[in-house]
């Protein structure tokens, strides 16, 4: 996802060489990832566990049931992953205006709605943990609104703060792209050749894109060990957001024992 | 990417050539420019730092008195006898004296505390029934399987309230005396009111009555078997506080998420001197009717008077994660400023 056209591609192949030379998903950026998800889980859990674990609400009712904290973990977590995204996200186009804010908006309308009266009332065994009334009694504290922001600082600076010096120490190419990109709004216009008049051979544009073959390098798994600045992709960002929540699932039901 | 071109024939399955198929839609497209990113860390770590002080300010407005009277006092003797189940019917009161230094400001909320009680055990949490809770005369006779072994008695008389949440209810009472020079005086609490207005009103009611009385509506259901009176007893001067919404039973029943944690137990009442103000400053002491027993799972009880402000009670992490965070972030971000100094100014490592 990018904003350099495919113009740009054809004026400059050596764009395509990360995607080659597999530098966006490996095993030390799927690691990393792992690193952070475990940080993120941490901070998600006892922030919130050490704010509320003795206090309560401004009119000296219960806050720290476990309903409430349950509904202030999945806030901060629903908070804390599109924050992520929106941080991934460099190219907004209004599809992805419309799925970050609405998937937000829809976390809170579903929660309204499964704490609601009436839900309750249809279905009040099934709806025993989340029951009416939580989301209203909790989510109008100020405390809680405070945790959530703190939880999500602590959660996404750090890779604000790590991207912004990988950016300026060591850019990688795409970087250098976007950069050139900004400073010059447009990339002169080439004439596009039409590639009939290019191509002499049948072969696809992925073998064109090449300049020898790959055959010996995939074998010898010599393209692993390549030392170049790596930096995830969002597909492998939506595997962190996975494994994210996976260990954060764990943290959770280690709880209830 | 091109096409294939080896495919011969009409072009008829290429897509339309408009700006969504074709990925050219209009796009705000970001990036980490130094620009953005360090005074934005520097106003956070200023938002940070200011929230910061606010808030320890605000705590420490609060003020908190803990007396934790498991064994304290005279309420050891209460502790040995309810090591002993057979004693579970006989009353014991206990006394244990606190002076409070400086006076309690506002409104006074006094909890009662438990420290290794886990309410939020899995198993523990699902034994109760929301449907019979709810009124409903269908769950009131045949409680559902999820309170077992707490749903009948030996006799098969349906239990009400079923479940092992409602059987474990706190049931300890506390009398707050305060020594003037005039002599002791009880100090008035107001037991109303210490739940959420939709748990009161929403998720827990009593059966229709329809011209019966509530003891009458109960029929054919008998009480928890660690409880020493029936349901429809808890409160019987005031109807709306009887049943399955009294306020006692409603705030046990709402689980805590941590093992220590502390639950509503009334508010002063300020109309009267010398109370007017909030709780002065001297000698109190608390008696206590001393029925729950806590050595089984090696707790600890304790009583909890504590002021409110619009933050809640008094936590002190929440200032003081606040400082701490603005702290970071401001290190953070003259760090991040050093880095783009030395490297990045002039665009160095841009050069394409």
């Amino acid at each position: 996802i990018d904003c350099i056209s495919h113009f740009t591609f054809f004026y400059y192949p050596k764009l395509y060489t990360p995607g080659q030379r597999n530098m966006y998903f490996n095993r030390t950026s799927f690691l990393l990832c792992i690193m952070q998800s475990c940080y993120n889980s941490l901070i998600l859990f006892f922030i919130p566990y050490a704010a509320l674990h003795d206090t309560v609400r401004q009119d000296g009712r219960e806050i720290a049931d476990y309903q409430s904290f349950a509904i202030l973990l999945q806030t901060c977590l629903i908070i804390v992953v599109n924050a992520q995204i929106f941080l991934d996200t460099w190219y907004w186009t209004g599809i992805n205006h419309f799925f970050l804010w609405g998937s937000m908006a829809a976390y809170f309308a579903l929660t309204f709605t499964m704490n609601s009266n009436g839900l309750f009332f249809i279905f009040p065994t099934m709806f025993h943990v989340f029951v009416s009334g939580t989301g209203r009694n909790s989510l109008n504290q100020p405390n809680t609104w405070l945790i959530i922001f703190l939880t999500c600082l602590l959660c996404i600076l750090p890779i604000v703060a790590l991207r912004f010096i990988f950016i300026q120490t060591s850019p990688t190419i795409n970087d250098k792209a976007r950069k050139y990109k900004m400073r010059r709004d447009e990339i002169p216009a080439i004439s596009l050749r039409p590639p009939a008049t290019r191509r002499v051979s049948k072969r696809s544009s992925y073998a064109f894109s090449h300049s020898q073959g790959y055959g010996d390098l995939v074998t010898s798994q010599k393209f692993l060990d390549k030392k170049t600045p790596r930096r995830p992709l969002l597909f492998v960002k939506s595997l962190c957001k996975l494994a994210h929540m996976i260990i954060f699932g764990f943290f959770v039901t280690f709880t209830q024992l | 990417m091109g096409k294939e071109k080896s495919k011969s024939g009409p072009l008829a399955r290429r897509p339309d050539n408009s700006a969504f198929k074709q990925q050219r839609l209009p796009a705000w497209s970001p990036m980490l420019t130094a620009s953005a990113v360090l005074p934005f860390f520097y106003l956070l770590a200023l938002i940070c730092m200011l929230l910061g002080v606010w808030l320890l300010l605000t705590v420490q407005n609060t003020q908190e008195m803990k007396v934790d009277y498991t064994e304290a006092g005279s309420c050891n003797l209460c502790f040995e006898m309810r090591k002993n189940v057979s004693n579970a019917g006989q009353r014991c009161t206990c006394m244990i004296m606190f002076s409070i230094e400086k006076a309690f400001k506002g409104d006074v909320f006094i909890y009662y505390g438990l420290r290794n009680f886990h309410q939020n055990l899995r198993r523990y949490m699902d034994s109760r029934d929301d449907g019979q809770m709810l009124g409903r005369k269908s769950n009131l006779k045949s409680p559902s399987s999820y309170c077992k072994p707490f749903d009948v008695d030996e006799k098969g008389v349906p239990i009400a309230p079923c479940g092992a949440v409602a059987n474990s209810m706190f049931n300890d009472s506390f009398i707050l005396t305060y020594y003037t020079i005039n002599g002791p005086t009880v100090v008035p609490l107001l037991r109303k009111g210490l739940t959420w207005y939709t748990d009161k009103n929403v998720k827990y009611r009593n059966p229709k009555m329809d011209n019966l009385t509530l003891p009458e509506v109960f029929e054919g259901t008998t009480r928890p078997p660690y409880w020493q009176k029936p349901v429809y007893q808890l409160d019987p001067f005031d109807p709306n506080n009887n049943g399955f919404i009294n306020d006692d039973l409603l705030v046990w029943m709402r689980e805590a998420a941590f093992p220590n944690f502390k639950k509503l137990y009334g508010f002063l009442y300020r109309a009267n001197k010398p109370f007017t103000k909030g709780l002065p400053a001297g000698n109190y002491s608390v008696t206590i009717s001393y029925n729950f027993p806590v050595q089984y799972f090696k707790g600890r009880k304790e009583v909890v008077l504590t002021t409110v402000s619009w933050f809640g009670g008094q936590n002190h992490f929440l200032p003081i994660a606040y400082l701490v965070t603005s702290g970071l972030i401001l290190l953070t971000a003259v760090v991040l400023t050093v880095v783009w100094w030395k490297f990045g100014k002039d665009g160095k490592n841009m050069a394409d």
